[in-house]
């Protein structure tokens, strides 16, 4: 363990072999090595721990190694005094496991803490890993979890060490919460690292992005027209016909049919296709709307028959106003297969 | 213009001339030389008096007899005739591959291609088509893709041909190494510079086709997707939008991604085969030729306004009448084969009694869809696609039918609405939900 820089695959045989250890055990040994640091907090072997102290102030990845190496380090020195492990009962409390890489650094950092005195928490945190370990420290998966498994392993605490002082444990728990730093002093520091600084960068640029995209949504133009416009007196309408008139600036035929429902009546069509959404033209001499796109065909009052279009035309309002106007109101829409085209305001009845 | 056009025409003439002749002289065997000889000769002498006389294409001597045309017309007019005939093509392109890639086959192949090209060239309404700018390139495309498949089909054929008698592949045999540096970097730096230069004199000498700028309540007749969604588009004459506009590309995406992850068969790996590939082969030419290529030249050179098809000497008239009334799978079975009015869903009711009535309606075609991809895979395992279903897995073989399954449905559907003038098979349009 104090070696520089343990690769990974060492790091997997140390763990296999500090399990095996742990595992092998004879309890009357009860400070294995495995319990070290905790014990080594408890006070016997407190000098000897302290230089473990700078470890308090992680930086990053490489630091939590060393870290976790010199606490390894020491773990054999501090062994030495049977001293029944005093914080090893911490573990009945649900310690937060850790999740990130923060939580893992806030372990640490506990740690540092312990050593210089306060040993209960060092037990909890150590322990709350120490149960996770045992079973797949063969096959150590992630980083992360290396690095747990290694704090366990600096710590495994054999479970039969667990059951002896449980009421200890909650006033531990509660202690371990002391903050060395204020907040902000901490959260400047992650803030600061390349890893945290090239994320929040990340976000920040994608959300420019996102803001800009967003703005792409909202195009500089004025598209509609009011929706209510007078289009003239029914006598402009004559039966059997289609006015496209208002084609070409509102999207609306006029027609005036009484091929529904055998009702002599006029209403309007919006001019968008019921398929996908082109404008369809007014055939005359077939008496049939057609869609230039895929083909549909309406009949003159709006019933889709040919093509793939699924629904007939949609009517929008039409009412005739007290002046004797039709007027159209574009805002409101009559589907036919929804049965919308027996209101009122989808037609005016002629005669 | 139509100066402009008939040197059009007559530049692809006279391009074709040069090429025959060069390949005649390839020819060593004379008695087969000499009826190259003659042909291109021919070609040589009518390029010449085009070349002097200049004439307006109408007037060149060679022209398309009218009965070609009227057969053409016939057989492009009609969609059952068009995809029947690529199918055709398609299964033939594999059945006589041997005799397909014999060089000189090949080259009459080619030879028939450019003349039926150039002579069409001749007729007006063709070249008001084909020689639009925007559809050169798909000119371009066809003669270049059919020349790719050709040439995979040669391969292939010797490939399998030396598998079968033992001997080493082509491959194996031309082993012998070639620098990157600088055989590799020369030959890529000159194709870049000659498509470049390629591109620019294409680029000055027909103008990039723009139109009139949008309007939302104008759309130009017929309206074309541009030409590699033609495919894409020809499927919305037969689904409904969302399912041929988002679902079905997505699970074509899909599908091709997930080829690798499908693909057990280990032969064919770095070498051309068909023999040792014969399934993924022709599923993919399938999936290719006549269905995207196929819809592509549909779309392209048939489909006209109104999206009406029309023969490739036909005038594209915006009034050409052509009935294609249609009707859902419901209104068949309830008013035809019933003679009941549809069961209509109450907008006034609760959902659960519109969902009933929705599913008394719809029913027939709810269960046929479900029972398509949910039976049919099954079936597929225990009949002919057994043996893959052993060495795939439940997993990677539902994949794979269902994959098959909805590459089928394009055919299917087109089938069904030319035969039965089936709509849709579920159409629920209440909920915008129509297959
Ligand atoms: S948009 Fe009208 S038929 Fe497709």
């Amino acid at each position: 363990m104090t070696d520089k820089k343990p690769s990974t695959a060492e790091i997997m045989a140390m763990l296999r072999k500090k399990s095996a250890e742990g595992a092998s055990a004879p309890p009357p040994a009860p400070a294995t090595e495995a319990s070290a640091v905790p014990a080594a907090a408890s006070a016997p072997a407190e000098p000897a721990v302290t230089p473990a102290t700078p470890a308090a102030k992680p930086k990053g990845t490489a630091d939590i190694m060393a870290a976790i190496r010199a606490k390894g380090a020491i773990a054999p020195v501090a062994a030495a005094p049977p001293a029944p492990a005093a914080g090893t009962p911490a573990s009945g409390t649900p310690a937060a496991k850790p999740k990130g890489t923060s939580d893992i650094m806030a372990a640490i950092r506990a740690k540092g803490a312990a050593a210089a005195g306060v040993a209960p928490a060092a037990a909890s945190v150590a322990v709350a890993v120490a149960p996770k370990v045992a079973a797949p420290a063969s096959a150590g998966k992630s980083p992360a979890e290396m690095i747990q498994a290694m704090r366990a392993g600096s710590a495994v605490v054999t479970e039969s060490a667990k059951p002896k002082f449980p009421p200890k444990s909650a006033a531990a728990g509660k202690k371990q919460e002391l903050p060395r730093r204020s907040f902000p002093a901490v959260f400047f520091e992650l803030i600061c690292t390349p890893y945290y600084m090239a994320w929040t960068l990340m976000s920040a640029i994608g959300g420019l992005w996102g803001l800009g995209i967003a703005r792409f949504m909202m195009p500089n133009t004025v598209l509609e027209l009011p929706s209510k416009f007078k289009i003239g007196s029914l006598g402009d309408f004559p039966l059997g016909t289609v006015s496209e008139k208002f084609k070409a600036s509102r999207g609306v035929w006029i027609v005036h049919t009484d091929s529904y429902d055998g009702q002599n009546v006029v209403y309007a069509l919006s001019s968008v296709c019921t398929h996908l959404g082109c404008t369809p033209s007014w055939l005359d001499a077939e008496q049939k709307y057609k869609c230039p796109c895929h083909g549909s065909g309406f009949y003159i009052n709006g019933i889709n028959f040919e093509g793939p279009a699924p629904r007939p035309l949609e009517r929008v309002g039409l009412v005739l106003g007290a002046d004797g106007l039709l007027e159209v109101d574009k805002s409101l829409k009559f589907q036919e297969e929804l049965g919308q085209w027996t209101d009122p305001k989808s037609f005016v009845r002629v005669g | 213009m139509l100066l402009f056009l008939a040197n059009i025409g007559w530049t692809m003439r006279s391009y074709k001339r040069d090429g025959y002749y060069e390949s005649v002289l390839g020819f060593q065997h004379i008695p087969k030389a000499t009826v190259w000889a003659f042909y291109a000769a021919f070609l040589m002498l009518l390029a010449v008096t085009h070349l002097t006389s200049r004439s307006a294409p109408e007037e060149f001597l060679l022209r398309l007899p009218e009965w070609f045309k009227l057969s053409v017309d016939v057989i492009f007019r009609d969609a059952r005739i068009y995809f029947g005939l690529s199918v055709a093509a398609f299964v033939g392109m594999i059945v006589w591959r041997e005799f397909l890639t014999r060089d000189t086959v090949g080259w009459i192949l080619f030879n028939v291609g450019c003349l039926f090209l150039g002579l069409s060239m001749t007729d007006y309404d063709f070249r008001q088509i084909v020689g639009k700018p925007d559809n050169v390139p798909i000119v371009g495309m066809l003669f270049i893709g059919g020349y790719f498949t050709w040439l995979y089909f040669k391969k292939a054929v010797d490939n399998d041909r030396r598998v079968a008698e033992g001997r080493p592949l082509a491959e194996q045999e031309l082993k012998e190494q070639v620098l990157v540096w600088p055989d590799l970097v020369y030959t890529e730096m000159l194709c870049m510079i000659l498509l470049t230069a390629l591109l620019i004199v294409w680029g000055v000498f027909l103008q990039a086709p723009l139109e009139e700028p949008g309007q939302a309540v104008k759309t130009p007749n017929p309206s074309k997707a541009p030409w590699y969604f033609l495919g894409l588009q020809e499927m919305l004459v037969y689904f409904d939008p969302w399912l041929a506009g988002v679902v079905l590309p997505l699970v074509i995406v899909q599908g091709l991604m997930a080829i690798p992850y499908i693909d057990f068969n280990k032969k064919g790996n770095g070498y051309y085969s068909f023999a040792d590939r014969k399934f993924s082969v022709i599923i993919f030419l399938f999936g290719f030729i006549p269905l995207w290529v196929g819809m592509i030249v549909l779309g392209t050179f048939i489909r006209g306004p109104n999206w009406n098809m029309f023969g490739l000497y036909e005038f594209w008239d915006v009034h050409k009448l052509e009935v294609l009334n249609n009707r859902n799978l419901s209104e068949i079975i309830w008013v035809v084969n019933l003679e009941q009015p549809l069961p209509k869903p109450d907008p006034a009711s609760g959902l659960i009694s519109q969902c009933l009535a929705i599913f008394m309606r719809e029913g027939v075609g709810i269960l046929m869809v479900i029972g398509y991809f949910m039976a049919l895979p099954n079936l597929m395992a225990l009949t002919f696609l057994r043996k893959f279903y052993v060495r795939m897995g439940v997993i990677r073989y539902m994949v794979l039918a269902n994959l098959l399954l909805f590459m089928a449905l394009l055919p299917i559907k087109m089938v069904l609405r030319w035969a039965f003038n089936l709509k849709y098979i579920v159409a629920i349009p209440e909920w915008f939900f129509n297959i």
